[in-house]
């Protein structure tokens, strides 16, 4: 993706000049090669807590410890902005991510029971055998486009499942997904914010007429506390629970397939050790943070030393936390066999991700059914795996090569 | 550290040194104590990490969250004394904390 150009702006007065890193989190050097990669330089490289000129100006945390401060303490860092650069045009509010406690506590309860583990369950069987039919297609063919023939297509089947909506329709819906996580231009996520709500306007109404056991019914005919739910507030629910699941997944399958494609003895390893599962997805997933959301300062106050002033806003590059050789030793290097992995990438505090049990059962069936098919496999020589950055870090094109003789069915 | 005592459904204790940091659900988990699935890894969004923690204890062991509460809604058999164990924190105060499990998470 092209990244737009962002004049930077002014220095405050109160920021501190060594505070200063001129950091662009749409195009951050060496994204390209590998993303958690670039942050880390900044987290190495930065003060703990840094000022940047760019994308509006904002503060970055980049140390565990501050992370989950922020995260945890909602009173002083509140969601009501979380993406960046601040978007005065901004009026829809993303439920649940927009809002803090108490007002964020009923709108969680709506959601929950649709990820809860007895679900996940459920939907299991139908993410295996959907992922066992890609990968046994794909096994003869000798090569693929990752990203595309596979990492998006088992997410995006999970959602339509999920809100019984036509397997179809993902052809529309996933350009709009990549544009709201990643496009530095306020106007077009809007835009694509729009199509995604007009899009399920014709589904909302039906179900509101007739509803179903599937999760749009569920919301559509939620209770807010004591009240019942109103339009906006089912759009905003709705659109998030697509957006937040569908390029997420895919961009953490993209990351950890390109390691494993990279890494042939963790790959073997694995094979022969499947009882390494567990810990093994932990630390692919440690190693693979993705998500770069922001916080806004609700007043004026200090953290770590720093001076933070009441309507800035700080990001909280989660990617970082597990990365932070403070927390884990050795945090670059993937070892299947780490005690106590420990990572933020799902978040922490009021907003950790409710769809952490679904992501991480969609991983698990991809490495088990992928390894059991298709053993070895590379990147494609002379290819490039391309990577962005942006409030979610991403995977957008992963070719791989393999030989067919070497595949089981 | 804190010394933690397990006691499963039917009974069985395990007494183990946990340490002050990590979660009385992460306590369970990294030593293989059976009835605490913990599906999602203590991020309060699966309610399998029920225990019932002994009355001598709830004072020390905190005030439910408001996002804990709501998903003890998911669980089963919740009584006063409920909590979703990543959401306590160790601390050498818990030194001698007994919690006991449900008879099952799902
Ligand atoms: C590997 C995949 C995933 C990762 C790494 C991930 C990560 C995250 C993170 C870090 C947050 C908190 C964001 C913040 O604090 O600003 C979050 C929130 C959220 N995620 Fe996920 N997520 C993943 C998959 C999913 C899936 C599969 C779904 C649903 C189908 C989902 C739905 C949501 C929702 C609805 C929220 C908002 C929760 C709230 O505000 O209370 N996520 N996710
Ligand atoms: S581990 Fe999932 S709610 Fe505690």
């Amino acid at each position: 993706m092209q990244a737009i150009s962002r004049p930077p702006v002014e220095r405050p007065a109160h920021v501190p000049p060594e505070r200063v890193v001129d950091f662009d989190f749409f195009a951050p050097p060496g994204a390209g090669e590998d993303v958690q990669l670039a942050w880390k330089r900044l987290q190495d490289e930065g003060p703990d807590i840094l000022w940047t000129p760019r994308n509006g100006g904002h503060w970055i945390a980049t140390r565990a410890e501050d992370i989950r401060e922020i995260q945890t303490n909602f009173q002083r860092f509140s969601h009501r902005v979380f993406t960046l650069p601040y978007d005065p045009q901004q009026t829809h509010v993303p439920l649940p991510l927009g809002v803090d406690p108490p007002v964020h506590t009923p709108y969680r309860r709506i959601i929950m029971p649709a990820f809860l583990p007895k679900v996940v369950n459920s939907v299991e069987a139908m993410v295996r055998e959907l992922a066992a039919g890609l990968v046994a297609d794909l096994a003869p063919r000798g090569e693929c486009e990752f990203i595309e023939d596979f990492a998006r297509k088992l997410p995006i089947a999970v959602f339509m499942k999920m809100v019984d909506l036509p397997y179809e329709d993902r052809e529309t819906l996933l350009p709009w997904a990549e544009v709201v996580v990643r496009s530095p231009d306020q106007a077009k996520r809007r835009e694509a914010q729009a199509n995604m709500m007009g899009y399920l306007a014709k589904f909302v109404e039906a179900r509101r007429a007739s509803p179903g056991d599937d999760l749009i019914s569920t919301v559509v005919h939620a209770q807010v506390a004591d009240r019942p739910i109103t339009n906006e507030e089912t759009f905003s629910l709705l659109t998030l629970l697509l957006f937040g699941g569908l390029d997420t997944v895919a961009s953490l399958l993209g990351f950890i397939c390109r390691f494993m494609a990279t890494h042939p003895e963790h790959r073997r390893d694995l094979i022969a050790h499947p009882e390494l599962q567990k810990n093994a997805l932990e630390e692919l997933i440690r190693r693979h943070g993705i998500s770069n959301t922001a916080r806004y300062v609700t007043e004026d106050c200090e953290l770590s030393g720093v001076a933070l002033k009441a309507g800035e806003l700080i990001q909280v590059p989660n990617s970082l936390f597990g990365l932070d050789e403070r927390l884990n030793p050795d945090p670059l290097t993937v070892d299947f066999r780490r005690e106590d992995v420990r990572h933020a990438a799902f978040g922490n505090g009021p907003h950790t991700c409710p769809g952490a049990v679904l992501a991480r059962r969609e991983i698990a069936v991809f490495l088990e059914e992928w390894l059991a098919r298709i053993p070895e496999f590379e990147l494609k020589p002379g290819s490039h795996p391309e990577m962005a950055s942006g409030h979610v870090n991403g995977v957008t094109r992963l070719e791989l090569v393999w030989d067919p003789a070497t595949t089981r069915s | 550290m804190a010394k933690i005592t397990y006691i499963e459904h039917d009974g069985t204790e395990h007494a183990i040194d946990v340490k002050t940091g990590l979660s009385v659900m992460e306590g369970a988990v990294k030593n293989n104590i059976p009835g605490i699935d913990a599906d999602c890894g203590g991020a309060c969004a699966c309610a399998t990490c029920h225990v019932y923690v002994d009355e001598a204890w709830l004072a020390k062991t905190g005030e439910r969250t408001a996002m804990e509460e709501s998903m003890l809604d998911f669980a089963e058999g919740v009584a006063e004394n409920s909590r979703l164990s990543c959401q306590i924190r160790v601390t050498d105060d818990l030194d001698g904390l007994r919690v006991t499990m449900p008879e099952s998470q799902h």
